[in-house]
């Protein structure tokens, strides 16, 4: 598997994700079904929906955004890994970890300005010491002591299917898809829509798009 | 949990006291070798300081989620500040150890010692180390573009000031047992006191004053439940006490090395645990207009049929 630390180099595939506030609902259904596809552990969401109150009464709305790992073209997370274990994947700019390098310093927890990183302290399931059968198989997926966090479901990715936040959203406010073919649908929506990168001023060039 | 799924300035909650525990004895015990050298103290002091740097390292093992992988923690010295440390400490325990291992009676049989040549080479090399050790854990922290109170090149130098004076601090604690070294390092604690006084004003003011994150990072430094130890631990025990002590009472040097510790070290954690994340422009209100996502019924309607019509023709 070919890996790099450099920033995003054009002429591969770039997997990147638009969200469109306006058909969010706030159902949180992606980070239900990261859940699901993933097996987490307690009290981590790779992907999560987060609220924000606007206006004042009477005339007071939220607004929701779903959040996840941006996938950085420029990821600050890569180079502050002492082990190596952060790397991108160059075939489709994916950001990774390499579950098996990690040391668990949590310097990329305190890199990402998107604080979309974990360190799960402990393997307990959600009923305690003793795991549910989906736990046991579950949690095979990551150690405990290193640091985890969204692949854009890269197993799924492999197979040809979408993330299974994507893939699950009832609103369909999540489009998945290659941000350097021309011809994608999310590179129209971008074209088309007025957005914004989250953060985009720190310089991290994130993949993940928020249509307004 | 809550505070994961609503907008808001999250504090980060991943270094706490046992990173703040291994920068401060990988810093001290840096610079009290360089002290060591400078002031050419007694030969335990060095002893004493690749000690502590030793701890420190082993402070950092405690912290690692996965220890039994720590030997990849020096796989990307060109871009990871703590693969940098890494090698630093490596450097300085290998060249520490050997540059003072002639002066313990057990290996005097070594053919390099202080007057040799050999031995200069490896003294300043242990020290060229020493002062890497010393430094790097400023920039390990100061490295975060995501948590703006640590993204200041202020910060590795009051860090190293502050490992300086934890240094100084160290040499006074152990007066008692080498008074000659007290009329030393008791004017260059004092003058690194006022420094790291100023120093720190300079550093909050400049945080206060840049918004957002920093400023609330300065701002949770002022309350309960960190105000308290920055104030009362790192302000009053770690730097007025002590100057106190060394301008009118001499013979508390001990004491007032001993409390200088205690600030250096709530000083990291305080600095560690006042880290805020970084705030998305993108959900401050003032800077993007969330009403357009507000709509009226005609919208929702215009939408709806939208909706209705691309179903039928099996378009999103």
């Amino acid at each position: 598997m070919s890996e790099s630390t450099a920033p995003t180099t054009n002429g591969s595939v770039k997997w990147g994700v638009a969200v469109d506030l306006k058909r969010c609902t706030g159902c949180q259904g992606c980070t239900i079904a990261c859940k699901l596809e993933n097996g987490t552990p307690p009290g981590v969401f790779w992907t999560r929906v987060i609220e924000k109150e606007e206006g004042t009464f009477p005339l007071a709305y939220k607004v929701f955004m779903p959040i996840r790992c941006n996938h950085c073209g420029d990821a600050p997370c890569i180079p502050v890994c002492p082990s190596g274990a952060s790397y991108r994947r160059d075939k489709d700019n994916l950001v990774l970890i390499d579950q098996d390098k990690c040391i668990g310093c949590g310097t990329c927890v305190v890199a990402c300005p998107y604080d979309v990183r974990f360190m799960p302290e402990s393997a307990r399931g959600y009923y305690g010491e003793t795991r549910i059968p989906f736990e046991e198989v579950s949690y095979q997926k990551w150690q405990k002591g290193t640091v985890q966090k969204c692949t854009l479901c890269v197993h799924r990715i492999d197979r040809g299917l979408e993330p299974a936040c994507v893939e699950t959203c009832p609103t369909k406010a999540l489009v998945f898809g290659d941000l350097n073919d021309s011809g994608s649908e999310i590179v129209k929506l971008i074209r088309e829509r007025p957005h914004f990168q989250p953060s985009v001023e720190l310089g991290t060039d994130p993949c993940v798009y928020y249509l307004t | 949990m809550i505070e994961k799924f609503t907008t808001g300035q999250n504090s980060q909650g991943e270094w706490a006291w046992l990173l703040a525990l291994y920068l401060y004895l990988g810093s001290l015990g840096g610079c009290l070798f360089l002290l060591f050298r400078i002031f050419r103290l007694p030969l335990w002091f060095a002893v004493v300081s690749i000690g502590l740097v030793l701890l420190g390292a082993v402070t950092l093992l405690l912290k690692l989620g996965s220890p039994q992988r720590a030997w990849r923690a020096m796989s990307r010295p060109t871009t990871s500040w703590i693969s940098r440390g890494v090698l630093f400490v490596a450097g300085f325990i290998i060249f520490g150890c050997l540059s003072i291992a002639p002066s313990i009676a057990a290996l005097s049989w070594l053919p390099w010692n202080d007057g040799t040549a050999l031995g200069n080479v490896l003294g300043w090399v242990a020290g060229f180390f020493a002062l890497l050790t010393t430094l790097y854990p400023g920039f390990v922290v100061s490295n975060s573009r995501a948590i703006p109170f640590w993204n200041s090149p202020l910060l590795p130098l009051l860090f190293f000031t502050y490992a300086a004076l934890a240094a100084a601090g160290a040499v006074l604690l152990g007066a008692p047992t080498a008074p000659s070294s007290l009329a030393q390092v008791a004017p260059l604690a004092e003058g690194l006191i006022v420094v790291n006084a100023a120093l720190s004003a300079v550093y909050l003011l400049a945080m206060s004053r840049a918004g957002g994150s920093a400023s609330e990072s300065v701002h949770r430094l002022n309350r309960a439940p960190l105000g308290a130890a920055y104030w009362i631990g790192v302000i009053l025990v770690g730097l007025i006490v002590p100057l106190a002590m060394l301008a009118w009472l001499k013979s508390a040097a001990a004491l007032a090395g001993a409390c200088i510790q205690i600030g250096a070290l709530l000083f990291r954690y305080c600095v560690l645990k006042a880290g805020v994340y970084y705030v998305p422009a993108a959900l401050t209100p003032a800077k993007v207009d969330f009403s357009t996502l507000t709509r009226t019924s005609a919208d929702f309607a215009r939408e709806y049929a939208g909706m209705t019509a691309n179903r039928a023709t099996g378009r999103r």
